[in-house]
């Protein structure tokens, strides 16, 4: 099967800290697949690299479209965006003063209404709306938020700002999503459900993720495959199995 | 009171409440929708003042087979005869307010979206600031040009109505054209907000990096929407250039941003019917303190600086005190929310029942 | 050349304080303008009101009141803000309302001050002052606005350097500046020493315009308003953060200011009055190629990409 996504030797240095050092990764379509290691590992600092916000000082993402493998590192984060790749973030950078469904609303890229001529015209894009409130309903009912459509989010609870995050990632149709933490913070059931959600997307729609996740148990249920950071190195990859007792992953991880 | 001149008052402070609004709706949108902290909105003004006074003054001058270089329209001559030849014909004079209308949007819009380049990827200290020094540029720039009067400006700016015989006739007819302008400023302005590109740039407001990492091209929302609202603003200029029938650097200070700004804080940030609200009060105020200040006599400390000394101070105080203003923003209203809220109230009263 | 000296030492007893207060407080501010003039004013009030010809009385007075003036800014509207979790923005614009209450706050004391002496305090000329010498070096007569100039600056900013560098309090200010949450948790008053920075930063910058009075041809309520351009490039060049790139930027400015402009008008006859077009230029190339990501924001976004093929 071929690769999505491709990362060559990708460095990001800040100062004197080496973050990414080195690092070499691929994601095979249809994959659903784990990124772990300790804090500060620079997990998310090679989502910052992928989706365009850092350009790295070393190295060269590659990212399919078509059938052939394209470089997209040092786009801006807008371009990769639209080239398929949606990500999440780590603390949840929702728009505050929007309602949840509004967050929803905003996501899909290239709406009709969008256009400066073509807002003035409710006709031209209303369709294409409803069509978008529909999903994002759908969406809201699927994980028990839907009571909370107009709510503000600082009503919500913090479980419920990570659900919406992803929700909002999950709008937008791409090829590849790159889920930063999803199950942080969220109750365990809940999180369950929300695997369960990936990885029939993923079953059904042929869809990519890449998924950071510190809750272990459970992701490690869900995933076909994992790497693992470690200061900004790859320290080991392979079936969640083999990552799991590999001594150099324990060591890493229970902190020598 | 004797002799108060009731619809003398209305019509002066209705246009001026016109012109104001168109200027304070526009700043709401870059501003209070889509986060742009505009403190230059007097150099889109001044453009559209200008541009409206240079234009108006020098064709009708020319179209009267005066020689401009030897009579310029801001020489003494040149202002007598702009009082003799400006106001009698009718279709010449509105033909060049439809001129400079259209001139005005255009390159208040483009100088807005020229100005966007260098702001795109600060923060607002430092396009508020960029900004704010470009209003002080032009100022400096129109001080020393001597083309548009210098420090004199231009004066006697033929009206588009100047051919009306009766003086209230004109100033009714011109204050309908000002009401004109703002209704369709609102209308426009009302639709872009209340759409999917309304939502889009309450989404660059808040939190601008993570609607990039959406996808959305923010560089270009900021820039459409800079051109757009300095577009208004040059009308709203040209507006005031007729009104005023005269032009000069000194009235294109920063502190008439900042009676904008004033205007959308009170009113409510990223609410429109707030900023004619907050336009309303404010030209209120202005212009009943400019009928009273002749009954006041001399007085130690100037009126108008009072005035300003208010305005400054309302805008700290209503952020202090009620930081949303008199009318708070609220959700946009399309017709895909307004559908889903019918369909889950419904299903609410289904369960309660 | 001695403008140029001059200038730049004006531009960064300044500029500094701006910088400071932004790192330590997180709050750009308009008012900055108010500072500058305010302590011009203070020292103009002095003389024509008291009638008194001493520098040092008037930079003195000056800085606590204007100090005073900026606690107070802080005390009354920025912490409530800020503490009510506002954006930069709306403190920014808070400040803004300050500014321009303030600039005729100061008019209104000019009609006063006018109504009781009949001088006319809107257009004060410049002030001599006999508590400053002549001084004449190596052939070079200097003049008495140099020498003040000279030594209040050298003055303040050795104090600046070494409170910053030598003392507690420098140490609980940086530390705020860098880590407000970490410092909080350590036990600096961050309250505290949030209000003593805006109390020197707004008493040095006063100071600035107490010399600047012995200098300026014509002191009027605009003085701070028509500097606010140069103040706030020399900072943005700092970035808002670095101390030592906003000296460098002082140095810069007034060298375009004071040499670029002299040389263009010699070749190109630009006229003098043009000089803010130069600084403006200075602002806007800043701002696109070394965009200060670090203060207030920032895009990650790029014009020129790198390393991306088609």
């Amino acid at each position: 099967m071929s690769n999505v996504l491709e990362v060559r030797d990708v460095a990001k240095y800040f100062g004197g800290v080496r973050a990414l050092d080195g690092v070499s990764l691929s994601v095979p379509e249809k994959g659903l697949i784990g990124l772990i290691g300790p804090n500060g590992s620079g997990k998310t600092t090679l989502f910052n690299v992928i989706t365009g916000f850092y350009v790295p000082d070393k190295g060269s993402v590659w990212f399919k479209e078509s059938e052939d493998m394209v470089r997209i590192d040092g786009l801006n984060p807008n371009e990769v965006f639209r080239r398929g790749i949606v990500r999440t973030f780590q603390i949840p950078r929702l728009f505050n003063s929007l309602t949840v469904l509004e967050n929803l609303l905003v996501t899909p890229p290239g709406q009709k209404g969008e256009s400066i001529t073509k807002a003035l015209f409710i006709k031209s894009w209303s369709d294409e709306e409803r069509e978008f409130a529909r999903r994002a309903i759908n969406l809201l009912r699927l994980f028990g938020m839907s009571r909370y459509v107009d709510s503000k989010i600082y009503e919500l609870s913090a479980a419920h700002i990570k659900m919406l995050e992803t929700m909002r990632g999950l709008m937008t149709p791409a090829k590849l999503y790159l889920l930063d933490e999803p199950a942080a913070g969220v109750d365990y059931p809940v999180a369950r459900e929300l695997f369960t959600y990936v990885r029939r997307l993923r079953e059904e729609q042929e869809l990519t993720f890449l998924i950071i996740e510190h809750r272990l148990e459970i992701l490690m249920e869900f995933v076909d495959y994992v790497y693992v950071l470690h200061n900004g190195k790859l320290l080991s990859e392979g079936r969640p199995q083999e990552v799991i007792s590999d001594p150099k992953v324990i060591e890493a991880y229970i902190g020598v | 009171m004797i002799g108060f001149d009731v619809v003398g008052f209305l019509v002066s402070w209705l246009t001026l409440f016109g012109i104001y609004s168109i200027l304070s709706i526009s700043l709401n949108v870059e501003s209070g929708v889509a986060g742009i902290t505009n403190f230059g909105k007097v150099v889109f003004y001044g453009i559209g003042a200008y541009m409206s006074a240079a234009i108006t003054t020098y064709l009708i001058l020319i179209l009267n087979g005066v020689d401009v270089d030897k009579t310029p329209p801001y020489n003494v001559n040149g202002v007598i005869l702009l009082g003799q030849l400006g106001n009698k014909d009718p279709l010449l004079n509105l033909g060049l307010l439809v001129l400079s209308l259209i001139l005005a949007f255009v390159i208040a819009g483009l100088v807005g979206y020229l100005l966007t380049y260098p702001i795109l990827r600060v923060g607002p200290a430092f396009v508020g600031f960029t900004l704010l020094s470009s209003g002080e540029l032009l100022r400096i720039f129109l001080l020393h040009y001597e083309p548009v009067g210098a420090s004199k400006g231009l004066m006697a700016i033929p009206t588009p109505f100047g051919w009306m015989p009766d003086s209230r006739a004109r100033d009714i007819a011109y204050l309908g054209l000002v009401l004109g302008f703002l209704a369709l400023t609102y209308v426009i302005t009302n639709k872009l907000v209340n759409s999917p590109l309304g939502r889009t740039l309450k989404a660059v407001r808040d939190d601008e990096i993570a609607a990039l990492c959406l996808g959305k091209h923010v560089p270009r929302i900021k820039a459409t929407i800079l051109f757009t609202g300095s577009g208004f603003t040059g009308v709203a200029g040209v507006l005031l250039a007729y009104y005023l029938t005269s032009v000069n650097p000194n009235m294109f200070v920063p502190a008439v941003t900042f009676n904008a700004w004033a205007m959308i804080i009170l009113g409510g940030f990223g609410n429109l019917r707030g900023s004619l609200l907050g336009a309303a009060v404010i030209t209120f105020v202005d212009r009943v303190l400019t009928f009273v200040t002749p009954y006041l006599g001399v007085t130690v400390i100037s009126p108008d600086y009072l005035r300003w000394v208010i305005v400054g101070l309302l805008i700290v105080v209503v952020l202090l005190v009620n930081p949303k203003g008199l009318l708070p923003e609220r959700p946009i209203k399309t017709p895909a929310t307004k559908e889903v809220w019918k369909e889950l109230q419904g299903e609410a009263s289904e369960q309660r029942s | 050349m001695i403008n140029f000296v001059q200038y730049s030492f004006f531009y960064l007893i300044l500029a500094l304080p701006l910088t400071l207060s932004y790192r330590t407080t997180k709050v750009i501010n308009f008012a900055h303008a108010n500072f500058v003039t305010y302590g011009a004013y203070i020292a103009v009030f002095l003389h024509g009101i008291r009638g008194s010809n001493s520098m040092a009385l008037a930079a003195a007075l000056a800085f606590l009141i204007v100090g005073g003036i900026a606690v107070l800014n802080n005390i009354a509207v920025f912490t409530p803000l800020q503490r009510r979790g506002s954006s930069p923005a709306i403190l920014m614009i808070s400040s803004m309302g300050l500014w321009i209450a303030y600039k005729y706050v100061l008019y209104m004391l000019t009609d006063v001050a006018h109504f009781f002496t009949s001088k006319n305090f809107v257009s004060y000329g410049r002030i001599t002052y006999s508590d400053v010498p002549r001084m004449s070096m190596a052939g070079f007569d200097f003049s008495q606005a140099f020498v003040a100039g000279m030594i209040s600056s050298a003055l303040v900013l050795v104090a600046l350097y070494l409170t910053l560098e030598k003392t507690k309090v420098g140490r609980a200010m940086r530390a705020v500046a860098d880590n407000p949450t970490l410092a909080g948790i350590s036990g600096i008053p961050r309250g505290l020493i949030i209000n003593l920075t805006w109390f020197i930063c707004g008493g040095i910058v006063a100071v600035g315009g107490v010399i600047w009075t012995s200098f300026s041809g014509a002191i009027t309520p605009e003085a701070g308003d028509s500097m606010i351009l140069q103040i706030f490039t020399v900072g943005f060049i700092g970035g808002l953060v670095s101390l030592f790139r906003t000296s460098v930027g002082a140095v810069l400015i007034a060298g375009i200011e004071n040499i670029g402009i002299a040389f263009l008008n010699a070749y190109f006859s630009v006229p003098i009055s043009f000089k803010p077009f130069l600084t403006f230029a200075t602002l806007i190339t800043t701002l696109i190629l070394f965009p200060p990501l670090g203060a207030g924001g920032g895009l990650p976004y790029r014009f020129l990409r790198r390393g991306a093929r088609q």
